[in-house]
């Protein structure tokens, strides 16, 4: 096959319309023309021949065939710019892997959710609000701002009933802080919820079960230990220093001792009467309505007296 | 894993932010790492190849005991770790053996881990130094040439294209300045050999003995200014200038991507309402854009009944005092007639 003349073409200079467009991909997002048209063998191993005997690797297929993808960049829209025509590239077609995950969208506060539900617009608040005294506009909050009105006014109407202490201004304040600090406490709650439940479920289930454990009647003395149950760790018994003052030791005795004797901790209320006897009424009404109470074992009982007569 | 910091001042935590994940990404940082040993041609080719990422380039100035192929190194470690302490996500690992002389590989990361990996031989190469022509200014974009039908159709050389184009260009950008276009950068293919051709009709299956990779064709990556010549129309001549470096690559081991992970990294964002509006992503219809910018869009209305229009009441227009509909319906035109008067009413 005859190289030369291939040669000598691309020496010249490839026209662009000569270039069958079908072998192109173009990708002017990133830049790039692919040329799928197979190397040719005999163009590849003559330009290697060259280069051999030549310094300069540079071969001219290689050098000719990217000037196609600058035509192709020169016929896109282009809006112009001080610099000189600026080409708009449409977003590449080759699907390259990103360096970082897609960012979240922002979780959504309390409030914003309620709106998306309730249909309420966000309306733009001014920064600047309308003072009808003043007859300029002043800020709204911040410095000299709106909501500072009533804290520095010069004169404040007092209730009738209020205190002798009656501050106005400080009630002012106080309840516009209070208002600040509700903000900042449903803006941490906000906050929290967008980060999700915190990492500490194991701590928080050994919290739980270490509660459980002391929840019984016998504060967990007499509970069945499962096998590989391990003691509860971090829990410190508490007493009373060994020596105590007369005064202290003497208080404690009497608070015991008011305890046993106060209403609220008695069984009965003194020594039993005759009528009530060893008999525990309660207890036998409970035993014999099997649990079902007094009314219940009254009607049975009148029931069963109705079968009689019959 | 690097712990968590909360930023403690405003400069600090804009540095923190410019970390995050973004919609449209900034182009990647390349962290050029020297392996254990690497000879002239690897630190030459390193050096050169960082001149032409610059300035998303930082390079490790002591050489570093990595293997990115070994599993059971902790290499891979090293590699997420050195991308999450420097926000980096290439990796251009040298590193010269004696089975594997000259050896360069490219590391992709999504997300602080690695994504896939590309091993090639460096077989020759010649330095900018040696071509007496001007470069490029840094940091300038490239545009990138790739020749052979193999980079659509071979698994490898694919991956080499998504690879390169991600070293060079992974950018997205909405315009650019035509005559500011300074380089070239081509990456061609040896001519594809018969083997490879007869293999891709049979099967597609890319597999890695080492006969298969002595058949895989040599990828030459060159650069070259540009220079532009007035031709009369609106497309310059284009003269090319070689700039180098110039590379003759071979292929050596490689890693694909794990289809799972890759699948997060090729995820999109939703289109914007506006880019829509432009005329991408889904097609709208009877919405154009002209050419002063605006939106136009095209209403079809249906036939108007003109039998129906409204005209001057007047009581001689009236129906009922129509002369042919007399004789036909004279009793029920009463009766229609308030009815139509309601209707319009209401």
């Amino acid at each position: 096959m005859d190289v030369t003349n291939i040669l000598s073409s691309i020496q010249n200079g490839v026209n662009q319309d000569e270039l069958d467009d079908g072998n192109y991909i173009l990708d002017p997002g990133y830049l790039t023309v692919t040329n799928t048209e197979p190397i040719d063998v005999d163009l590849y191993k003559c330009i290697l021949s060259q280069t051999k005997t030549s310094t300069n690797i540079s071969n001219k297929t290689l050098e000719t065939l990217p000037k196609s993808s600058y035509g192709a960049l020169f016929s896109l829209p282009t809006t112009s710019s001080p610099d000189g025509p600026l080409a708009i590239l449409p977003p590449p077609a080759l699907l390259l892997p990103r360096e970082k995950p897609l960012p979240k969208p922002k979780e959504p506060t309390k409030w914003e959710k309620f709106a998306a539900a309730k249909g309420i617009q966000k309306t733009k608040r001014e920064k600047k609000v309308w003072d009808e005294e003043k007859q300029e506009w002043v800020a709204r909050w911040g410095w000299k701002g709106k909501n500072k009105e009533a804290e520095s006014q010069w004169l404040h109407e007092v209730p009738a009933n209020a205190d002798a202490d009656h501050d106005p201004r400080k009630v002012a304040r106080d309840e516009r802080k209070a208002r600040v600090a509700k903000n900042e406490r449903q803006r941490l709650q906000n906050l929290a919820h967008a980060a999700g439940p915190s990492g500490d479920r194991k701590k928080e289930i050994d919290r739980t079960l270490a509660t459980t454990r002391v929840s019984t009647a016998s504060m967990g003395k007499f509970d069945r230990q499962l096998d590989g149950e391990k003691k509860p760790r971090g829990i410190k018994r508490k007493f009373d220093p060994a020596e105590a003052s007369a005064e202290q030791e003497k208080k404690n005795a009497l608070t015991l001792l008011s305890q046993m004797d106060s209403d609220s901790r008695k069984m009965r209320s003194g020594p039993l009467t005759k009528e009530e006897g060893v008999l525990n009424v309660r207890k036998a009404i409970r035993s014999a309505s099997k649990g079902q109470g007094g009314v219940a074992l009254g009607r049975k009982l009148d029931s069963s007296k109705r079968k009689s007569r019959r | 894993m690097l712990r968590t910091v909360k930023p403690r001042n405003a400069r600090s935590k804009r540095a923190m932010e410019a970390r995050q994940p973004k919609e449209v990404e900034d182009p990647r940082t390349c962290v050029f790492v020297k392996g254990t040993h690497t000879g002239e041609v690897v630190n030459n080719a390193m050096k050169e190849l960082m001149a032409l990422k610059r300035p998303d380039a930082i390079t490790f100035n002591k050489k570093n005991d990595i293997h990115p192929f070994d599993a059971s190194s902790n290499s891979q470690a090293s590699l997420e770790f050195w991308s999450q302490k420097n926000d980096a996500s290439l990796f251009l690992v040298g590193q010269s053996t004696k089975k594997r002389p000259n050896g360069l590989t490219f590391v992709r990361m999504f997300d602080s881990r690695v994504l896939d990996m590309i091993e090639v031989g460096v077989d020759k190469f010649v330095s900018m130094a040696e071509f007496k022509t001007p470069k490029s200014t840094p940091g300038n974009k490239p545009l990138l040439h790739f020749a052979s039908d193999l980079f659509e159709t071979h698994p490898r050389f694919s991956q080499l294209k998504s690879m390169l184009i991600s070293f060079f260009n992974g950018e997205t950008i909405e315009s650019i300045c035509l005559p500011g276009i300074e380089h070239v950068i081509s990456i061609s293919l040896s001519p594809t050999p018969q083997t490879l051709n007869t293999a891709i009709a049979s099967a597609d299956l890319p597999t890695t003995t080492p006969e298969d990779l002595s058949s895989l064709p040599k990828v030459h990556i060159r650069s070259y200014t540009i220079k532009l010549k007035a031709s009369g129309t609106r497309i310059p001549k284009v003269d090319l200038i070689p700039m180098g470096p110039f590379l003759d690559l071979s292929l050596r081991r490689h890693t694909p991507p794990d289809p799972e992970l890759l699948k997060q990294a090729l995820r999109r964002p939703k289109l914007k309402k506006q880019d829509v509006e432009k005329g991408l992503g889904k097609k709208r219809k009877n919405f154009e854009v002209d050419e002063m910018g605006d939106l136009r869009g095209r209403v079809h209305v249906a036939k108007q009944d003109l039998s129906k229009l409204q005209t001057r009441k007047m009581k001689g227009l009236k129906s009922q005092f129509d002369e042919d509909d007399e004789q036909e319906a004279g009793g029920d035109d009463d009766v229609e007639m308030p009815m139509e008067k309601k209707q319009r009413t209401s």
